[in-house]
């Protein structure tokens, strides 16, 4: 397969991940669609490392992955300490900073 | 010439199952579902990591990704929102949705037309010689050429990854913690 059949393949996922960021009123499926764009991503750096016959791609996935762990970790934290104070989650109604 | 028709029917078949889950984690109502879904996106594109010959990424893909991320989403989803179904009746901003939907299909074909006609990508340079993947691949094996390009190029990134999970840590202890 040529290397742009990959990236398209990555950019039709990357799109489906904006959609769902905009669609949803759910943090927690707008958190899913972050990292199905994040999974996108991966999959571009792969193919790249693929082509270019270097590791350095795989190298930047394995940091991206690290940093999705990081950033579900904190954002469900936020999301959970939003719930107790609020006890809803819906992002409509999140329109306060302090609550 | 067979190995490249199993390649290509492959690769159809894993695009289109990984699109229609991909599609599934937006579409479905559910919370659960949508996880569930994205479970399946994972391990499709795991798959695709295999076709790519990525051995190390696939495997970490699953077993991070799928079975440790989607593990805590699942936890959390279930303990916040268990018949979480979005109220659709009085949702004020439906066309919000047509809106997205028509810039979701117009992303997809600006990103394409982006990679047909921008950089070349039939006349990249590869890495030739001792220094390239495929040549530590066949050399030294999968996880070795990983290893090694992880620790002699990427050394300083990777001890940083961990003054990230002591942050990330740290953050979740703060928020986890009843005031």
């Amino acid at each position: 397969m040529p290397l742009s059949a990959y990236l398209i393949m990555s950019a039709i996922l990357f799109s489906i991940g904006v959609v769902g960021v905009l669609i949803r009123r759910s943090p927690l499926v707008i958190f899913m669609s972050i990292e199905l764009m994040l999974n996108a991503v991966n999959l571009s750096f792969v193919a790249f490392s693929k082509f270019l016959d270097t590791a350095d791609g795989q190298m930047f996935v394995f940091l991206v992955l690290t940093v999705a762990a990081a950033e579900v970790v904190v954002g469900l934290a936020i999301i959970v300490s939003i719930f107790r104070t609020r006890r809803t989650i819906d992002v409509d109604e999140m329109n306060a900073l302090r609550g | 010439m067979t190995s490249t028709l199993v390649i290509q029917i492959s690769f159809f078949v894993l695009a289109i199952a990984s699109t229609a889950s991909a599609l599934g984690v937006i579409i479905f109502k559910n919370a659960v579902h949508s996880a569930l879904s994205l479970i399946l996106t994972l391990l499709f594109l795991a798959l695709f990591y295999l076709q790519l010959g990525a051995m190390f990424i696939a495997i970490v893909q699953i077993l991070i990704y799928a079975g440790a991320i989607m593990v805590l989403f699942l936890f959390v989803v279930t303990m916040l929102a268990p018949d979480a179904s979005e109220s659709e009746v009085r949702d004020p901003l439906r066309w919000q949705r047509i809106i997205a939907g028509v810039l979701g299909v117009a992303l997809v074909g600006a990103l394409s037309y982006l990679l047909f006609t921008g950089v070349a990508t039939q006349s990249i340079v590869t890495t030739a010689g001792v220094n390239s993947l495929s040549h530590m691949v066949d050399t030294r094996g999968n996880i070795e050429a990983f290893g090694l390009a992880l620790f002699h190029g990427f050394a300083f990134p990777f001890e940083v990854t961990s003054l990230l999970i002591v942050v990330a840590i740290l953050g979740a202890l703060v928020f986890g913690r009843r005031t």
